[in-house]
């Protein structure tokens, strides 16, 4: 798989302004039910004078996606472009790709019996699941497909202060590096959370 | 105005529910910095190796090499068969019977249904795997119930003396034919270890089972040793998987001794009476213990 179709999330710490809307254009645009939260805004160093800073964290869509390994049934597909899925109708909700997941993202809703956990749910970058693709089961099942359509996830679509971009991951990383540039201080090699989700390079 | 209360007061629940988990609030942030860090425990990474690669092959050599072994067993050494004319032996009261069954009904479904779910591919996961998930949960209120009365009725005669050593040095005698007294009491030592498993691992597969079944809580305990929910949820599945192998072997092993490796040992745990040549050979020590006090 050549680099150039490899689709990745990048997070300004910079930038976000911990506003959330990310999360919640997330969750309306899905139309996502009471506490499933794809996409959360943290804050580190809280309350530290110039060491506090935010991120929206949701699925990574990681290379060697730890969830797609532990999972006893296998619901899990990475698409050629690196986008991470699963199949709701096979998952069990085992809550195992929470354990294995660095970012806390895979989300369970309480639904089946005696409030056993459901089906999980997680971020699928806006591309819908193995469904048919933009069909109405599809998008009650996983929310909107707005990549079969050529659209940007929701999340950085409204992003106000653009913190947060999805896309090519070498178009992702001429913009990370022109900004680092810019900015003149806090160099670092590579984005936070890049090297746990996409490995050091 | 009466439209933006509840605008504003759904934005505070919603705000209130998500610092209130254990898992996908304050929590996460040490999680995502802590991940495969140094200083960190490590068990993300050590689930997903676990998990990813062990565990299906730990599980498949309990599914299929302990039966393999004992089919071994049965067709070079054989079952040990004793007279069914002598007389009759009471061993287990009604009460020991309805307790042993009770774990043994909920064995005989938390057993397979664990299976499934280990290798849920090969069920297609979906809607079956899901019910056997369900009846896994299910079928461990039955355990819950029987687990202590086990624990504390039998706990005397489990208590390990000098008969087990020696009945490990000969395998309990199960790798000859010769009827020659083995040592042990009431209990062999293979029983004693399959009842330890079962009553101390069982009450710990219980807990682990329900820290991963509730998931999203918070345990005072946990905190003060200074392990996340998260660890906490990493720990017990790692725990579950591992002692899960642990009891299902030794079930396969006591399936195997009662049904078929001593003929019609099953039935003392029907009727409740053992065959007085059985226990004059397989329980030497319980059958002097009863000669002395005239029981027999």
């Amino acid at each position: 798989m050549s680099e150039m179709s490899r689709l990745k999330f990048y997070c300004d710490e910079g930038r976000c302004i911990e506003c959330d809307g990310c999360s919640i254009a997330c969750a309306e645009a899905h139309e996502l039910p009471a506490g499933i939260n794809r996409r959360k805004v943290i804050t580190l160093n809280e309350g530290k004078e110039g060491l506090e800073y935010s991120l929206s964290i949701a699925c990574m869509h990681c290379n060697d996606a730890p969830c797609e390994q532990v999972c006893p049934v296998d619901c899990f597909y990475i698409r050629e472009d690196g986008i991470v899925l699963h199949d709701k109708e096979t998952c069990i909700g085992c809550a195992y790709c929470l354990y294995a997941c660095p970012f806390g993202a895979p989300q369970f809703p309480r639904e089946g019996a005696f409030g056993a956990k459901g089906a999980m749910d997680k971020c699928t970058m806006c591309a819908g699941g193995p469904l048919e693709t933009n069909s109405e089961k599809e998008r009650h099942i996983y929310g909107q497909n707005r990549i079969s359509e050529g659209r940007v996830p929701v999340c950085a679509a409204m992003c106000s202060t653009k913190a947060l971009l999805v896309g090519d991951a070498q178009e992702v990383s001429a913009i990370y590096r022109e900004r680092v540039l810019a900015r003149g201080h806090g160099v670092q090699t590579s984005p936070m959370t890049w090297s746990r989700a996409y490995g050091t390079k | 105005m009466k439209r933006k209360m509840i605008i504003i007061f759904l934005a505070l629940t919603t705000a209130a529910f998500a610092a209130d988990s254990a898992i996908y609030g304050e929590e996460l942030i040490t999680n995502i910095l802590g991940y495969g860090k140094e200083g960190s425990l490590h068990l993300g990474q050590w689930f997903t190796v676990l998990q990813g690669k062990y565990f299906s092959i730990g599980f498949l050599i309990v599914a299929l090499g302990i039966p393999a072994v004992f089919l071994i067993h049965y067709l070079i050494i054989g079952p040990k068969v004793f007279s069914h004319d002598r007389k009759k032996i009471p061993v287990f009261t009604i009460f020991h019977r309805v307790i042993h069954w009770i774990a043994g009904v909920s064995f005989l479904v938390l057993v397979p249904t664990g299976f499934i779910m280990v290798f849920g591919t090969t069920f297609g996961g979906g809607e079956f795997v899901r019910i056997c998930k369900d009846l896994h949960a299910l079928s461990t209120i039955l355990f819950c119930i029987s687990v202590v009365p086990m624990l504390i009725m039998w706990f005397k005669e489990m208590l390990p003396t000098m008969d087990d050593v020696k009945w490990m040095m000969i395998l309990g005698g199960y790798l000859s034919k010769v009827k020659r007294p083995i040592p042990a009491g009431k209990f062999n030592a293979g029983q004693k270890m399959w009842f330890w498993v079962c009553t101390f691992g069982g009450i710990l597969m219980i807990l682990t089972g329900a820290v991963m079944f509730f998931q999203d809580f918070e345990l005072a305990i946990i905190k003060s040793m200074g392990l996340t929910q998260i660890d906490f949820l990493r720990l017990s599945a790692i725990v579950h998987n591992i002692l899960g192998m642990a009891v299902a072997a030794l079930f396969f092993t006591h399936v195997y001794m009662s049904m078929f490796a001593i003929k019609g040992a099953i039935h003392s745990m029907i009727t409740g009476d053992k065959e007085e040549e059985e226990v004059e050979i397989l329980h030497s020590t319980y059958y002097k213990q009863l000669k002395e006090q005239n029981k027999v």
